[in-house]
């Protein structure tokens, strides 16, 4: 109730309060107690009163004399208290009675206890006292009297009057006293209150409280709340130095930042500088690479191809001495190509171009490829190639590079071991490696002389009726060994042969390489003819341009009456027919087909507008086709047509991409030779023209081309439903990245390089892919 | 009769007052009053006493207000003797109140005699009617003996007898010759002279 008071009206209350609680209670404790004696001593007179009454009239009760006891009663009007009196006999008769003012009425009277003589009771304003006469231990009647309270009363009220005056008397005094501790405490506290309101409402931490210098605990609160601000006002003083500081030191560290950070980026921009430099240099020496590598091949190329074709006599025989200079010119090119192709690999691993494809590579199948393409060399030698290895075991290796190492080891050893001597291609496993051994039974090489053969262009001086090899091979393939984390090492003896080693990751089993499948069509050696009976001449055309570009020769047919007589005439290997024709309607056309006996053989495929196949079939039709037609549907269903006659679907040209004329032409003579037609293109806008106009066989394509590159074509042809399964062989001399190898990997069917001999390579794989060989043309 | 209002009293039931008390507040005291002295009805009025009942009782109650000499031969008797000289008037009235009861220490006891000489030892002689002609002897007889003579014969009090009967219409009051009772040596209590109709001094010189 009085929570939201100040401190000095509370105060004011609490004295008010509590002094009028306590002289209240005072009062009425007083006042009650005073009250009990009052009414003792009334009870105490009127019971003195009516002894005596009772005393004086037991002789008029005793001789039955009411006007005695009248007498008696009658003395009662000294008694201003007494209201009334009475006396009754024993028997209970009135027997004298007593008012002092007339009319009243007798009152209620309490009983006597038996033990006691008196009895008396307060009720209204009066007390009724009631007293038994007794004479010589007889009970001879009572005495009644009746006190009014008037007195009593009057007295209350008197003392009622009295604490009230005291009340406000002692009020007064209390707020007066109140006021003085108001000064002596409130006024203090609320100064205090006010001082710390405007501190925390203004932030000023230098203002103080006025000490009160009353001494005590409001001095103390006043001073330690003073002590309190001067802390606070240094703390912040501290805290806004510290702050300043900081933010000095932080622009200072943001100075010294900026600073660095400018040096570092004048620094990084000299780094990217040098950076673009080098990468400027690396890829200026990549290109001179790739250049010189295509540049220094593609003659040599030409060189060794035409050597080869005047070797083999085809244009006429050669004399003895035309046939060694022919020899001569092969050789030496063979060995520059050698040359070119090592130095050029030897720059690559220094420069750090030469990547490595990992993958698990087959060891057995490695072995046989390298023994069987080193055979021959070691056949002219007499020399046996003995090789050794668990069929199942793989390493991890790039299968490219490994072989060439294995080449160039078993390679080595023929090359210096002598006739009739032993060549050994081993695998064993070493812990968790495949050590792959190269061992001959040649001369050795002397101690002081291994370290010294893996550098380049090092030949052992005893080998000099050797006088095959750059003198690369053992560089090249040390680094090989290298870029696939193992070392050559070599162990040998002079006189007791020589074994050249390394290890490399043993992987458990062989994955199996799934042939490739490939689907064979049967090739005609001559195109199969088709006729065409179509009045309609843009479908005609349409149907015409499809069959052609497939290979097929065709014949148009516009007037359905003469159909018969041209297939009597030029006999065609098949006929499309129209059925809504006019004069003549497609189905009389085919029954006239089944009824001449020379042209019932040639199967009929009925193209038409109406979803009937029954009616087509019914009339003797092979195949019922409804337009329009799709190119695949057609030629699927004239291929069926052929197939089922006996007939094969037309031989088709291949195209050869390449824009090097005497290689284009060496590669024309190679597959002219083994009959395949072919059709040529010197760059790639002709090459994407050709494959338009008709699909090939097959692409042989290289993959470095004026105007449209190599790489690019093939993307757009296996992106072209019509062409994604023409088959593409890709021959280049250019040096590829992993990221072209492996789109070459995925979209075409052979990769040949032109620094290595392709050419037999190339026509294997031409007949693996097309099945059936052409026959050569006589 | 007193101790059968005591147990009268206590046999009242306190929840027996009427509750309309403050209606009939007189009607109700009385019966309260009744109630509280055994008194049921009205019995005074039914059986009022008859004058020598009366006069009885106050031979008795005489003795309350009388101081008698300790010279005196009644003072030196056990008993305390209520004598009836002459013809009885009482009948069993006399014996009947005083059955039972004792004065100063003394047993009441109701004497009937015939001769004055042998009322010497009475406290209290009622001189019967019968004896107004002889009653200068009687009371000559008793001179100086202490006894406090009571009598209904007429001009007693006047003719040397201590206390005269007189009747007050239907009440009993008496007449005190003080001399007389003085001379015979005995005290009576103001209290007695205070409810006679009359007191006589010196009645004898006047007689």
């Amino acid at each position: 109730m009085f929570t939201d008071y100040s401190i000095s009206k509370k105060l004011t209350w609490m004295n008010m309060l509590v002094s009028g609680a306590a002289l209240l209670t005072a009062c009425v404790a007083f006042i009650g107690y005073d009250l009990a004696t009052f009414r003792a001593i009334e009870v105490s007179n009127l019971s003195t009163q009516a002894q005596m009454a009772a005393s004086n009239s037991v002789s008029a009760l005793l001789f039955d004399d009411p006007r005695a006891a009248q007498n008696t009663l009658s003395a009662l009007k000294t008694a201003p208290n007494i209201k009334s009196a009475g006396i009754y006999r024993s028997d209970g008769h009135p027997f004298a009675v007593y008012w002092r003012d007339q009319g009243r009425q007798v009152p209620e009277l309490p009983p006597v206890p038996p033990s006691q003589t008196e009895a008396y009771r307060f009720g209204g304003n009066q007390v009724v006292l009631v007293r038994s006469i007794v004479s010589e231990g007889k009970h001879v009647g009572i005495v009644y009297m009746v006190s009014d309270s008037q007195m009593l009363n009057a007295r209350l009220r008197r003392y009622a009057g009295i604490c009230a005056i005291v009340l406000a008397g002692s009020l007064l005094a209390a707020l007066l006293v109140s006021s003085m501790f108001r000064r002596a405490v409130a006024e203090p506290i609320v100064h205090l209150a006010e001082t710390a309101r405007a501190v925390s409402r203004d932030k000023n931490y230098s203002v103080r409280a006025t000490p009160s210098g009353s001494g005590g605990e409001l001095t103390v609160l006043v001073d330690a709340f003073n002590e309190m601000l001067v802390q606070i006002q240094e703390r912040d003083g501290a805290l806004q130095k510290g702050r300043d500081e900081l933010e000095q030191r932080v622009q200072e560290r943001t100075a010294e930042l900026e600073s660095a950070k400018k040096e570092v980026e004048e620094f990084s921009d000299s780094i990217l500088q040098a950076k673009e430099e080098l990468e400027r240099a690396s890829k200026f020496k990549d290109q001179f690479l790739s250049t010189m590598s295509h540049e220094l091949r593609t003659p040599l190329n030409a060189v060794l191809g035409f050597s080869d074709m005047l070797a083999d006599e085809r244009y006429g025989t050669l004399n003895d001495r035309q046939r060694r200079y022919v020899g001569h010119i092969h050789t030496g090119g063979t060995h520059l190509l050698k040359l070119v192709s090592d130095i050029l690999d030897l720059s690559k691993i220094e420069a750090g171009r030469m990547e490595i494809a990992l993958e698990d590579v087959s060891i057995a199948s490695a072995f046989g490829e390298v023994l069987s393409a080193l055979q021959p060399l070691a056949d002219k030698k007499s020399q046996s190639l003995i090789q050794n290895v668990e069929p199942s075991w793989c390493v991890r290796a790039d299968a490219t590079r490994f072989k060439q190492i294995l080449m160039n080891l078993v390679g080595n050893a023929i090359k210096f071991t002598p006739e009739v001597g032993r060549i050994e291609l081993v695998a064993r496993q070493v812990e968790e490696q495949v050590r792959v051994e190269v061992r001959d039974n040649g001369p050795g090489i002397p101690s002081e002389d291994q370290q010294r053969i893996f550098d380049a262009f090092i030949r052992l001086a005893q080998s000099g009726e050797a006088t095959e090899g750059t003198g690369l091979g053992l560089a090249i393939t040390a680094r090989l060994v290298e870029l696939h984390g193992s070392k050559l090492q070599i162990e040998s003896k002079p006189g007791d042969g020589t074994c050249f080693y390394f290890s490399l990751p043993h992987v458990a089993t062989a994955p199996v390489e799934p042939a490739r499948a490939t689907i064979a069509t049967p090739l005609a050696d001559k195109s199969p003819r088709i006729l065409i009976v179509e009045d309609n001449a843009m479908m005609g055309q349409l149907i015409q341009s499809l069959l052609k570009s497939s290979g097929y020769e065709t014949l148009r047919c516009d007037q359905p009456e003469r159909a018969t007589e041209m297939a009597a005439e030029h006999k065609p290997d098949g006929i499309t027919l129209d059925l809504f024709m006019q004069p003549v309607d497609g189905q009389e056309v085919l029954l006239q087909l089944k009824k001449d006996p020379r042209t019932s053989e040639i199967p009929v495929i009925v193209i038409t507008m109406a979803d009937q196949p029954g009616v087509g079939t019914a009339f003797g039709a092979d195949e019922y086709l409804v337009k329009p037609v799709d190119k695949a549907t057609l030629l699927a269903a004239v291929e069926r047509c052929l197939m089922s006659r006996g007939g094969a679907a037309p031989a088709r040209a291949i195209l050869v991409v390449e824009d090097d004329a005497s290689t284009r032409e060496m590669i024309e003579e190679l597959l002219a030779a083994c009959g395949y037609s072919v059709v040529v293109a010197a760059d790639g806008a002709q090459a994407r023209a050709r494959m338009a106009h008709a699909l090939p066989e097959l692409v042989i394509l290289d993959l470095v081309l004026p105007k449209v590159s190599g790489l690019e074509l093939l993307a757009e042809w296996r992106s072209n439903p019509r062409t994604a399964d023409v088959p593409v062989f890709v021959l280049t001399s250019k040096v590829l990245s992993k990221q072209e190898e492996q789109f070459l990997r995925n979209n075409a069917e052979a990769l040949f390089h032109k620094q290595q001999s392709w050419q037999q390579a190339l026509m294997d794989q031409l007949q693996r892919v097309l099945k059936n060989p052409p026959t050569v043309k006589v | 009769m007193s101790r059968d209002n005591r147990i009268g009293f206590q046999g009242i039931p306190r929840g027996r007052v009427p509750a309309n008390r403050r209606a009939l507040p007189w009607l109700t005291a009385l019966v309260i009053v009744g109630i509280l002295f055994g008194v049921s009805g009205l019995p005074a009025q039914k059986s009022k006493p008859q004058e020598y009942e009366v006069k009885a009782t106050y031979l008795y109650n005489f003795a309350r207000f009388v101081q008698w000499p300790s010279s005196s031969a009644a003072a030196k008797s056990d008993s305390f003797a209520i004598c009836v000289l002459g013809e009885d008037p009482f009948g069993r009235a006399l014996d009947t109140i005083v059955a039972g009861e004792s004065i100063d220490g003394k047993a009441a006891l109701a004497k009937r005699v015939s001769k004055p000489q042998d009322a010497v030892s009475c406290r209290v002689l009622y001189i019967s009617s019968s004896e107004d002609s002889r009653l200068k002897e009687v009371l000559a007889a008793l001179d100086k003996s202490g006894v406090l003579t009571v009598s209904d014969i007429p001009q007693f009090s006047r003719r040397g007898g201590m206390i005269q009967f007189v009747l007050d219409g239907n009440s009993v009051r008496f007449e005190v010759n003080l001399t007389a009772a003085e001379s015979a040596g005995l005290t009576l209590s103001s209290e007695l002279l205070k409810v006679a109709v009359t007191v006589r001094r010196n009645s004898l010189s006047g007689d």
